[in-house]
C-alpha cells in the first residue's frame, strides 16, 4: 500500500508560512506537482493556536507585518490578495507603549510616521521633525530592501537608485542613529523593537533595524480567527491548486546522489522521489544529520552553519484571565517594559535563564475584541532569550523550571504595571525553546534563524546567495533564509525559495511553457 | 546624506560581505549534529514506546492496577518521561481485528518515575463487560508488552493558578488521577491539601480504597470522604455529592486537634467522572459561586449512548453509512454506524487513528471532511474556530449523518 505517487517535482518540508507560500508561488508559475510534508497535525508552525477549556488561544506573538490596508497593500498583503487568500485582517490599534522604570520613561506610540513623531514631540518638544526625518530614512531603506530582494541590479545602479540603502548598509543601527544626535530618551523610545530581530543595536545592521521600524510603523494586523486562520487559508489554497499535503509526517532524511537531491524519507519510513526539496528544517539539522549519505555534505556547508550564530527564541507566558481588560485595568495592547534600554546590558541577561526584566506584554482583546468569550481576557508576556541558558536543562527539573520562569515574568509585569494577573488566571501555559522544538522541530528551539549581526548581514547574504547554495535541488525556506525571521519575512523567504526552483528549471529549459517543461 | 564619509559609506555592502565571507571561512569544518533542546523535548515527549507489565493487582473486587516498566528491545530501553498527577497515558492496542487507542489516567505518583526502578501504573475498573477493559482483564498479565505514549492532558494541579486547598470530586473510576495526586502529596512532590469526595454506589465499588486509606492515615494533607449512593449499611456520607456536601468539605482539612474553620476557604475543585455526574457537579459549582478559574475537570469520553448527547438527531440512531477514507493517494471505503463516532468506524476497520482524549477536546484526531454531513457533539468540543468553519473535525466526537469522504493523517 502506498500513500504517495512514485515521484513529485517538489517536496516541501514543513507546512508553515514559508512552505505554504513557496507552494503558492510555485503554483502561480504552473509548477503544481508538489508534496508538502508537515510534522504536526495542522499547518502553520508557530502561526497557530490551541484550545484550553473551550477557548482558543493564540500561540505566539502574532502581529502580521507588511499587510497594509486593502486599498494600499504592502508586500505580503499584496501577495495574499494575488494568490486569492482572503484573510479577515484586524488592524492593531497601537504600535507600543514603552515603559522604562529607571528613568521613568512612559510613552505610547501609534502607527504612522507623522503620528508617532508628533507623539514623541509632545513629550520632547522640538524633536518631532528630526524623528520624522529618521523614520523617513527607515522607510526609504525599507522600500529599497523590498525591491532589491527580488530585483538584482549592479552596484552603480544601486547607488544611483537607492543611495540611502547603499550608504547605510555597512553600518549598525547605533552608528546611523548616532548621526541624528537624539537625546538618550528618544534613542530608548525608538529601540524596543530591536528584540524582534534579536541583536543589540551596537551590532544590528541598520538595514534590518530600518526595515523593522518602517514595517511596524506602517501598522500591523492580526487575523480575526487567530494565526490559524492565515495558516488554514494558505493551506486550503495550496491544496485547491493541486498540492498534496500530509500531516504528521516528519521528514528524517533528504536523499542526495552525486550532489543532487533525489528524494526524502519520512520517519514513518516512506521513501519519496523528487527533483527538488524546499526545506523548512534548519540548515544545521539538514547538513549534520538529514542529508543521506552525509558524505554528500560539502565542507563549506558545515563551515557556513558553524560560523553563523543562532538568533533568539521566545519564552512566553500565555494566560486566559477571568475579567475584561477594563475590569482588570489593562489599557494597552502592547507594552515593552524594562529597567534599561541599553541593549548590550539586556543582551547579557538574555544569555541566562532569567530573571528577565525586558518584557513585551500583549492583550489580544484590545486588537481583537472577539478573541475570547465575554468577560475574559487573553494576555501574554514574552521575552526573547538566546538558547544558551537552556542547553543544560534536565527533564526532571523542567516543570518546576517553567513555573519559576512564569512566576518571575508575571510578577515583573505586575510590579511594572500595578495590575494583578495572578488572581485572575483561568488558563496558563509557559512555552520555552523546548516547547517550540517539540511542536515545530526548529533547531535548538530557535525560531528566529541566524542572528542579524553586522557580520552576517542580509545584504551580504543576498550577495552570497550562490556561495550559500551547496546541493543541487535543495532550497531553504524559513527564518534561517535570507530575509530572516518573523511571519512576514517567512512568506518572503518561501517565495524566494520557489523562485530559486523556477530559476533553476528555466536554466535547464524545464519551466512550464518551455520546450521540455511540463504543460501548464 | 552622509554617515561617515562618502567612500566609507558606499563601500558598506562590500565591507559587510567581506566580513561574512571571513566569518564562514574561519569557522570550524567539524559538524555538530547535537541538539540538546530537541533531546530534552524528545525525552519529555518520547511518543509511542513499548512498556512491560511487571505487576497486576486488585484495586477493588472489580478493578485492577497494572504496573508498567521500561522495556528493552534491541539494546534500547524505553523511557518513562516525567508527568504530572492527573495526566494520562495513551495505549495503542490491537484487539481482534480492531486497532484502537485508549487513554487511562495514571494512578501512580510522578515521583515513582524518578526512583531506581521507574514505573507508572493505571487502574482499570470493569464492573460490566466492555471492549478494552475486557482485553486488559483477560489478556494483559505480568510480562505482557504494550505500546503506549505519555503524558497528555492539562488536568493537573497548577501552582501558578490553583488554590492551596483542593477538593477533588470523583465518581467511579474517576478516582484514579486523584490517587496519583494523593500519593504525590504524601511523597512531598506536590504542595497542596487534598480532600477527595468520592462517590460510589456501594462500598465494594470503591477503587483503590485500601491505598487511599493508607495515605490518609499517614499524610495529614490528604483526606478521603466516601459517599455511597445505594449502600444501606454504609456508616459514612450517603446519597450523592450535593452542593451541601461540597460546602461542608470545603473548609480545609481539620487539624489533628479536630479544629476546623467553619467558613469555606479558597479552593480549587477538580472533577473526574462521567458526564451525568459532571452536570450535577457543574450546577453545584454555580450554586457555590465557583468561577471557571477554580473549577477544573478532566477530559470526558463522549457518552456511549448517543441519546445523552444534546442535539443528537435520534432518527439517525441505527442508520449505517459508508466512509471513503483518504490517506495520501490511497482511498479505502469502510462501513460506519451513525450512532458511533467516526473514530470508532476507523478502529473497527483497523485504520489507525490517533485518538487520545476521546471527548472532542484534545484534537489529536483532527481530520478533514471532504464530503458529506457529520454531527459534532457539543460536549467538550475543542475545535478551533477556523477548523469549524473549514470543515475540520475531531474524529472521536463526530458522527456520520450521511456517506462521507474524509482525509486523515497517514499513520
Amino acid at each position: 500500500m502506498s500513500f504517495y505517487k512514485d515521484h513529485y517535482q517538489v517536496v516541501i518540508i514543513g507546512g508553515a508560512l514559508a512552505g505554504l507560500s513557496a507552494a503558492l508561488q510555485l503554483q502561480a508559475k504552473g509548477i503544481t506537482d508538489i508534496l508538502i510534508l508537515e510534522k504536526h497535525n495542522l499547518p502553520g508552525g508557530l502561526a497557530t493556536s490551541y484550545v484550553r477549556g473551550g477557548v482558543e488561544i493564540e500561540a505566539t506573538l502574532h502581529e502580521m507585518m507588511s499587510i497594509g490596508p486593502k486599498e494600499e497593500r504592502l508586500k505580503v498583503g499584496a501577495f495574499f490578495d494575488e494568490m486569492g487568500v482572503d484573510i479577515e485582517w484586524l488592524r492593531v490599534p497601537e504600535a507600543y507603549r514603552f515603559v522604562e522604570t529607571t528613568k521613568g520613561i512612559d510613552i505610547t506610540l501609534h502607527a504612522g510616521f507623522e503620528t508617532m513623531s508628533s507623539e514623541i514631540d509632545a513629550q520632547y518638544p522640538g524633536w518631532g521633525p528630526k524623528v520624522l526625518e529618521f523614520m523617513r530614512l527607515c522607510n526609504t531603506v525599507y522600500n529599497s530592501m523590498n525591491i532589491l530582494s527580488v530585483t538584482p541590479m549592479s552596484k552603480v545602479q544601486m547607488l544611483l537608485k537607492h543611495p540611502e540603502f547603499v550608504k547605510t548598509a555597512g553600518y549598525t543601527a547605533k552608528e546611523v542613529m548616532d548621526t541624528f544626535a537624539f537625546p538618550q530618551d528618544i534613542v530608548d523610545i525608538l529601540t524596543p523593537y530591536w528584540i524582534y530581530v534579536g541583536n543589540p543595536m551596537s551590532t544590528l545592521p541598520f538595514t534590518i533595524y530600518a526595515f523593522l521600524m518602517a514595517d511596524y510603523f506602517h501598522g500591523s494586523y492580526v487575523a480575526k480567527k487567530f494565526s490559524h486562520e492565515m495558516s488554514m487559508k494558505l493551506e486550503r489554497k495550496a491544496e485547491e491548486n493541486g498540492a498534496q499535503i500530509e500531516f504528521c509526517q516528519e521528514v528524517e532524511k533528504i536523499l542526495v546522489k552525486d550532489g543532487k537531491v533525489r528524494g526524502v524519507r519520512t520517519r514513518r519510513g516512506d521513501e519519496i522521489s523528487c527533483d527538488y526539496v524546499i526545506s523548512g528544517a534548519y540548515p544545521n539539522r539538514v547538513y549534520t544529520s538529514m542529508i543521506e549519505p552525509l558524505s554528500e555534505v560539502p565542507v563549506g556547508a558545515v563551515k557556513m552553519i558553524n560560523g553563523r550564530r543562532l538568533s533568539v527564541c521566545p519564552v512566553s507566558v500565555m494566560m486566559l484571565l477571568d475579567g475584561t481588560p477594563e475590569e482588570l485595568g489593562i489599557k494597552d495592547y502592547n507594552i515593552f517594559s524594562g529597567n534599561t534600554m541599553d541593549t548590550d546590558e539586556i543582551w547579557k541577561e538574555l544569555h541566562t535563564t532569567g530573571p528577565y526584566r525586558y518584557l513585551t506584554s500583549i492583550c489580544l482583546n484590545l486588537a481583537n475584541p472577539g478573541c475570547t468569550p465575554e468577560g475574559m481576557t487573553q494576555f501574554s508576556i514574552t521575552t526573547l532569550p538566546l538558547v544558551d541558558g537552556f542547553l543544560d536543562l534536565k527533564e526532571e527539573e523542567y516543570f518546576d523550571f517553567k513555573r519559576k520562569l512564569g512566576k518571575q515574568m508575571i510578577s515583573e509585569y505586575e510590579q511594572m504595571s500595578g495590575i494583578n494577573l495572578h488572581d485572575h488566571i483561568v488558563e496558563i501555559e509557559v512555552s520555552t525553546p523546548v516547547t517550540i522544538s517539540h511542536y515545530v522541530g526548529a533547531w535548538k528551539g530557535s525560531i528566529y534563524g541566524y542572528s542579524h549581526s553586522i557580520d552576517d548581514h542580509a545584504v551580504a547574504r543576498l550577495q552570497m546567495k550562490e556561495d550559500d547554495h551547496y546541493i543541487d535541488g535543495l532550497e531553504f525556506a524559513g527564518a534561517f533564509a535570507i530575509s530572516g525571521n518573523g511571519m512576514g519575512p517567512a512568506v518572503t523567504n518561501g517565495r524566494a525559495a520557489a523562485k530559486a526552483v523556477f530559476e533553476d528549471l528555466e536554466k535547464k529549459g524545464l519551466m512550464p511553457g518551455q520546450e521540455g517543461g511540463a504543460a501548464r | 546624506m552622509k554617515i561617515k564619509g562618502f567612500l566609507k559609506d558606499v563601500g558598506g555592502a562590500s565591507r559587510v560581505t567581506k566580513m561574512r565571507k571571513a566569518l564562514i571561512e574561519n569557522a570550524s569544518p567539524v559538524p555538530h549534529p547535537q541538539d540538546p533542546i530537541r533531546e530534552l523535548a524528545d525525552a519529555l515527549h518520547p511518543g509511542k514506546q513499548k512498556f512491560v507489565v511487571t505487576q497486576v493487582r486488585e484495586a477493588s473486587p472489580t478493578a485492577r492496577t497494572f504496573r508498567f516498566e521500561p522495556f528493552e528491545e534491541n539494546g534500547v530501553r524505553s523511557h518513562i518521561p516525567p508527568f504530572q498527577s492527573g495526566q494520562y497515558v495513551n495505549f495503542y492496542l490491537t484487539i481482534g481485528t480492531s486497532t484502537v487507542t485508549r487513554a487511562y489516567s495514571i494512578s501512580s505518583a510522578p515521583s515513582s518515575v524518578r526512583g531506581e526502578k521507574p514505573f507508572f501504573e493505571i487502574t482499570i475498573r470493569r464492573n460490566v463487560s466492555y471492549f478494552v477493559p475486557d482485553y486488559f482483564f483477560k489478556e494483559v498479565k505480568e510480562g505482557s508488552v504494550l505500546t503506549a505514549a505519555l503524558p497528555f492532558s492539562q488536568f493537573y494541579y497548577e501552582p501558578l493558578r490553583d488554590a492551596e486547598n483542593v477538593v477533588a470530586l470523583a465518581g467511579g473510576s474517576g478516582i484514579t488521577p486523584f490517587v496519583s495526586m494523593a500519593k504525590e502529596i504524601a511523597a512531598g512532590g506536590l504542595d497542596c491539601d487534598l480532600t477527595i469526595l468520592y462517590g460510589s454506589v456501594k462500598h465494594t465499588d470503591i477503587v483503590c480504597g485500601d491505598e487511599l486509606a493508607e495515605i490518609a492515615k499517614t499524610c495529614p494533607r490528604v483526606r478521603v470522604v466516601h459517599v455511597m449512593s445505594d449502600d444501606p449499611e454504609w456508616q459514612g456520607e450517603k446519597g450523592f455529592i450535593t452542593t451541601d456536601l461540597i460546602r461542608k468539605y470545603s473548609c480545609g482539612i481539620p487539624a489533628a486537634s479536630g479544629e476546623q474553620p467553619e467558613d469555606m476557604v479558597d479552593t480549587t475543585y477538580m472533577f473526574c467522572g462521567p458526564w451525568a455526574m459532571y452536570r450535577v457537579v457543574r450546577a453545584s459549582m454555580e450554586e457555590l459561586g465557583v468561577g471557571p478559574r477554580r473549577f477544573r475537570h478532566d477530559v470526558m469520553q463522549q457518552p456511549s449512548n448517543v441519546k445523552q448527547i444534546p442535539g443528537f438527531p435520534e432518527d439517525q440512531i441505527g442508520k449505517r453509512y459508508q466512509i471513503t477514507v483518504v490517506r495520501g493517494v490511497q482511498e479505502d471505503v469502510i462501513g460506519a454506524a451513525a450512532d458511533e463516532p467516526v473514530a470508532v468506524a476507523l478502529e473497527r476497520s483497523a485504520i489507525p487513528v490517533d485518538t487520545h482524549c476521546r471527548g472532542g477536546e484534545c484534537g489529536y484526531c483532527r481530520s478533514q471532511l471532504l464530503n458529506g454531513d457529520i454531527f459534532v457533539s457539543p460536549l467538550g468540543d475543542g475545535r478551533r474556530a477556523m477548523d469549524k468553519e473549514m470543515g475540520w473535525f475531531h474524529a472521536c466526537s463526530a458522527y456520520p449523518m450521511s456517506d462521507l469522504t474524509i482525509k486523515i493523517p497517514i499513520l
